[in-house]
């Protein structure tokens, strides 16, 4: 699937194929993927960058500017669903251009590039290997999603099937049938919980990945009869769903950097540059790696989900963990994002960090070994330990202190991101819960 | 009536009970479903021989429904509509069976539809397996033939010598000649 195609291979092999629509993708700066469906006809005006869209939809819900975008297709991932029956649907993940020929910088896309640039000029590439977790839930005769795992029908001598595994099962086939390496896929924790690893490739391949990741994923559990959600803690007192990052630097020839079999760890001095970075300004990229109000419901203590800034070898619940592997499988385990996040914001903003580690040779502070939740609270000032933050509202004033993460968005994304987490927010607060009720209701 | 499972979905629950009502009292066994989602939930879970859709109902299109229960091998579908029209026709000529059931519901003709629907599906199973099993061979016999060419061309044997190695080859290495023939491709 990801070949190097000329236009005038695609325009042949789409034909032959039989393709009839062609779905021109991109993400906006909330991570939600938009779509603008063309016919084969249309294809090679596309392949010319000509297709034309309104530009405020990708600015989210702020409707300011209403000018024309253009959207330039990356031939590499051209890609048929499998899915698409009779009628052959096909798919191009798009960059989006200003009308003069410049990248637009609101494309969430054309800021990983961007970072994805800098470090290329430093001599690295970026590798990312990610971890996606997320939750089947079955639909009630309105079609609305619950939270239930179970059918209610009464039919007793029906055999356990699990449709769930059974629906995964038919996502990871569908997954390799569109071009994707899976590593490994099973049940969580969770009743009704999934993961799915897919393996290491360059970061802007794997940010691709993760949005046509959780596309398929949703169309297969409908046609499953369930219901899947991305959402980081959808019901209190069970596993929320994470998206660990594993990530590595590349030199251009392709040898890991983050290798050095002199070191005790065997982590070689860029490896602990690029931690220190990350660590460092983790508490800034929070808002972007976890971006709803709810992902913060998540970042709590006794669901192996991190909740302190540290980092360790042996220990499964700090933020970043180093896996056993080495030579060219050397990585870095960040295990704070969830799947809300825009994986092309995320990934850009973290590579920020960790740069800005390597560029100014930071040292990171000591690994932690003992059970980081099992601190006491001198411990954890001792060691000079902090928390991520406990909110969105404080994840976004901790974002805007932050110009090297906020340079990695760019101006115009960092600060539609800040408005709309902010508006989220202000919406939020004024909701009344049901917690609130159970809790005042009768007490006052 | 052999115990086939049929799944009826309609969501509007008079109908449903009623279409429910008059085959379990001809012997089939009975599941219902309220939705589209519920349809697919409860047929993936039971592989029902058939599996009854009204046009209507609520939440995936039906006809949707049908090419995700067909497309994907779980079953048979054969619609419920109180109208059949051109275009009703035309989406039919796409699935598996071209019945329908109509309408107000009328018992004598459901039954027969059914009965109809059973056997023809009995026939169309029995033939597609027969075109599978026709297809592999023809496939393997390609595959053969193209690996004996290219041993006749390498190692300038005659097509009886280039047999013989690829029958001998597969009997020591406990493997069928299709598959010596593929590495040899």
């Amino acid at each position: 699937m990801k070949k190097n195609y000329s236009k005038e291979e695609l325009l042949k092999h789409a034909e032959e194929l039989g393709v009839e629509f062609i779905h021109l993708q991109f993400t906006d700066i909330m991570g939600v993927m938009k779509n603008v469906s063309i016919t084969i006809e249309e294809l090679g005006k596309a392949l010319d960058n000509e297709i034309m869209f309104d530009g405020s939809s990708i600015d989210g819900f702020v409707r300011i500017e209403e000018s024309d975008m253009y959207l330039r297709p990356d031939l590499s991932t051209f890609t048929v669903f499998p899915w698409s029956g009779q009628v052959k649907e096909a798919r191009l993940v798009c960059d989006v251009y200003r009308p003069d020929g410049t990248p637009f910088d609101g494309c969430p896309r054309n800021a990983l590039k961007k970072v994805l640039k800098e470090a290329e000029e430093m001599g690295y590439i970026m590798n990312v290997g990610p971890e996606c977790e997320f939750f089947l839930f079955n639909t009630n005769e309105k079609g609305e999603p619950t939270l239930e795992t179970h059918d209610n029908a009464g039919y007793f001598d029906l055999a356990p099937i699990d449709l769930g595994g059974n629906a995964r099962i038919d996502m990871v086939a569908t997954l390799k049938q569109m071009g994707f390496n899976i590593e490994a896929s099973h049940h969580e924790v969770a009743q009704g919980q999934h993961e799915i690893d897919f393996q290491y490739a360059d970061a802007l391949k794997t940010a691709d990945n993760i949005m046509t990741f959780k596309m398929a994923v949703r169309i297969i559990a409908q046609r499953h009869g369930l219901h899947a959600t991305f959402m980081p803690k959808p019901k209190f007192g069970i596993n929320g769903s994470g998206m660990h990052v594993n990530m590595s630097l590349a030199t251009l020839e392709g040898k890991n950097a983050f290798y050095d079999e002199n070191d005790p760890m065997k982590l070689s001095e860029t490896a602990y540059y690029y931690l220190a970075g990350v660590l460092k300004h983790a508490k800034s990229f929070a808002a972007i790696t976890n971006p709803t109000i709810n992902s913060y419901k998540r970042l709590v203590p006794g669901y192996e989900a991190p909740v302190l800034i540290a980092w360790s070898a042996s220990n499964r619940s700090p933020l970043i963990r180093i896996p056993a592997k080495r030579g060219n499988s050397t990585r870095v385990e960040l295990r704070n994002p969830d799947p809300s996040a825009n994986p092309y914001l995320a990934l850009a903003a973290v590579l920020k960090a960790g740069l800005d580690g390597i560029k100014n040779k930071l040292t990171p502070p000591p690994a932690v070994n003992s059970n980081v939740y099992h601190m006491s609270e001198e411990e954890m000032k001792e060691k000079g330990i902090v928390g991520l933050p406990g909110n969105l509202y404080e994840a976004v004033q901790e974002l805007e202190k932050d110009e090297v993460v906020k340079e990695a968005l760019g101006k115009h994304i960092s600060n539609k991101f800040v408005d709309a987490a902010l508006y989220e927010w202000k919406e939020y607060s004024k909701y009344v819960t049901q917690w609130e009720l159970d809790r005042y209701l009768r007490k006052f | 009536m052999d115990n086939y499972r049929i799944v009826v979905a309609d969501s509007g629950s008079t109908s449903r009970k009623q279409i429910c009502n008059i085959l379990a009292q001809k012997g089939y066994k009975i599941y219902e479903a309220t939705d589209g989602s519920g349809v697919l939930r409860i047929a993936r879970k039971i592989l029902p021989h058939l599996v009854l859709i009204d046009v209507n109902i609520w939440g995936i299109n039906a006809y949707e429904l049908g090419r995700i229960i067909e497309g994907d091998g779980i079953s048979t579908v054969v619609f419920i509509t109180g109208n059949p029209d051109k275009s009703f026709y035309e989406i039919l000529g796409n699935m598996s069976i071209f019945a329908y059931i109509t309408k107000p519901v009328n018992a004598i003709h459901l039954h027969q539809i059914i009965e109809f629907a059973l056997a023809n599906l009995k026939k169309i199973t029995m033939l597609e397996a027969k075109v599978k099993k026709l297809e592999k061979t023809l496939s393997a016999r390609k595959k053969v033939d193209k690996a004996k060419g290219i041993l006749m061309k390498k190692m300038n044997l005659s097509e009886e010598e280039a047999y013989q190695y690829l029958r001998k080859k597969s009997m020591d290495e406990c493997t069928t000649i299709e598959k010596i023939a593929e590495n040899i491709i």
